[in-house]
């Protein structure tokens, strides 16, 4: 079943072609991985399915409804949530209060109990209770990266997109990274994610889609990408 | 001097509760909403007038007061909602925006102030409110001027918390330091940001009052609350809503202060302060890293 699909996404800025014409899909409960050089498109991609730039010509469509040219907040009321590259928590807030945020917006209708309890079972479930009274600001590079993930969670979403969750850490925190992942799929969330890290890549998703210069240039189970000429061709060919 | 000084010390607490009322609204109109609202001043004439309009017509000061406040915010977010939202939509980039929406706001500075004078004339206008004094400490302290006091510090305090406690002040602040991923989060941006203008213009409406209760008005007054609620918010730190609270009480303090030694001195000490400040902790009292 697929609960989001692009057809002939295109998005330029000045003269140059961010994302190239693109079609994609992402099954339920499945973890896509988006890979391929800086500047290959793939976080302008996110942009563009979270409603935070409009796309020049093509269509988004989630849940069977169109989404490109919605407003973000309406797509993050429909069950579509996203975290920043560059950590991009509350910095004027406490952790606890970061995941809050999510939780009272994520979802219309939500009262104030019903969200600080949603808000608790996050801490908990991505292992942050012990930082919860702490500012984001203050905590180490892994933990303000799981307060995104935490407050992207808050909001209930049935898809998830992680824009590189694990630059910038260790081996044993890229594996507990790579723990969480699997467990938030495990809740019945589908994720997209964009990584740089390969081994999080190749054993996490079951599908990855290659972006170059825009353009989608392979597509298939992580086995295929890891034989695929045109791939190798690209990462070391530069 | 005990009676001096509990003079000074009431007057100070008086102007430190009016100003920071003005600049918690200037603060939360730049800091969400990205509008450095030059006619700040002008809405703070406006509930002036508007107030003393309804005093004159029998109702009572309080009353008149609450009745502004449903007047100045949909003054405030309709203003919004028409001219600065489609100025948001023109403009490429947040810096473009507000540099746009200040010189809106410069023109709308003139506008408003000359209406008023059509609607008002320039003279200087007042009515006469609880004159009669009551003994703190032995000294004597008019009722009105206790009444604004009372009424300025309350609504300093319960506009915090309502920032702190209410879904929508959360809203507030989650724009305020994080607009992308606050709207990313299912927080309705815009509108937030046009509720903010609206509730910077009560804050302006409530303040305008509240001086009609202890002062005389006059269509031109506005400038000079602008430049001082400007100066409150870099003193408390661009967008920071405890800074302008209590940059707000110490600029009073100081203002009154000097205002007895001298009183041509005190904008000559304003700009002082923000000379040093500038030099010393250009982010503000409270402000952020940025």
């Amino acid at each position: 079943m697929q609960i989001l699909n692009g057809s002939g996404v295109n998005k330029a800025f000045g003269g140059r072609k961010a994302v190239d014409n693109v079609d994609f899909h992402v099954d339920e409960n499945e973890i896509l991985g988006l890979i391929g050089p800086n500047g290959a498109g793939k976080t302008t991609l996110f942009n563009l399915i979270s409603g935070a730039i409009k796309a020049d010509s093509g269509t988004i469509t989630y849940k069977g409804r169109v989404i490109s040219g919605m407003k973000p907040y309406r797509i993050c009321h429909m069950g579509l949530a996203r975290t920043f590259q560059k950590a991009k928590n509350f910095p004027d807030m406490t952790v606890r209060e970061n995941v809050l945020m999510g939780a009272v917006f994520g979802k219309k209708g939500t009262d104030n109990a019903a969200a600080e309890r949603k808000t608790d079972e996050i801490l908990s479930f991505v292992g942050l209770e012990d930082f919860r009274d702490k500012s984001p600001g203050d905590i180490a590079l892994a933990l303000q990266k799981r307060v995104e993930v935490a407050r992207a969670l808050a909001t209930s979403p049935d898809v998830l997109m992680l824009d590189e969750v694990m630059a910038g850490l260790n081996p044993t925190e890229v594996g507990e990274a790579m723990e969480l992942i699997s467990k938030i799929r495990g809740s019945g969330v589908t994720i997209i994610m964009i990584e740089h890290v390969m081994k999080a890549i190749m054993s996490l998703c079951d599908r990855i889609i290659v972006l170059h210069h825009g353009q989608k240039i392979e597509e298939g189970t992580p086995e295929h990408i890891s034989n695929s000429k045109t791939v190798i061709d690209v990462y070391l060919g530069e | 001097m005990l009676t001096t000084l509990i003079n000074v010390l009431s007057s100070g607490l008086i102007m430190g509760g009016v100003y920071a009322i003005i600049s918690m609204g200037l603060s939360m109109q730049y800091g969400v909403a990205r509008i450095l609202n030059v006619s700040h001043g002008e809405f703070i004439m406006l509930g002036a007038f508007l107030c003393f309009t309804l005093v004159r017509s029998h109702v009572h000061p309080i009353l008149s007061m609450l009745l502004c406040v449903p007047v100045m915010f949909v003054i405030g977010f309709v203003l919004h909602r028409t001219i600065y939202k489609k100025l948001s939509d023109v403009s490429g980039s947040t810096a473009a925006f507000e540099s746009n929406s200040m010189l809106v706001s410069f023109g709308l500075m003139f506008v408003v102030q000359n209406v008023a004078l059509l609607l008002w004339g320039s003279e200087q206008k007042g009515y006469t409110f609880l004159m009669r004094s009551v003994k703190i400490l032995g000294s004597p302290i008019a009722l009105n001027r206790l009444l604004v006091l009372v009424f300025a510090v309350a609504i300093s305090f319960a506009f915090y918390i309502f920032l702190e406690r209410s879904r929508l002040g959360k809203a507030i602040r989650a724009v305020s330091q994080d607009p992308s991923a606050a709207r990313l989060l299912g927080v309705r941006r815009t509108r937030v940001a046009a509720i903010c203008f609206g509730i910077g213009a009560i804050l302006a409406g409530c303040a305008g009052a509240l001086i009609t209760m202890i002062n005389q008005i006059n269509t031109s007054m506005g400038m000079n609350y602008t430049i001082i609620a400007i100066i409150v918010v870099v003193l408390g730190g661009m967008g920071s809503i405890p800074g302008s609270l209590l940059g707000g009480f110490i600029l009073g303090f100081i203002g009154t202060v000097v205002n007895y030694i001298d009183p041509s001195l005190s904008l000559v000490a304003y700009y002082l302060i923000i000379i040093v400040l500038l030099l010393v902790k250009p982010s503000g009292l409270m402000g952020g890293k940025s």
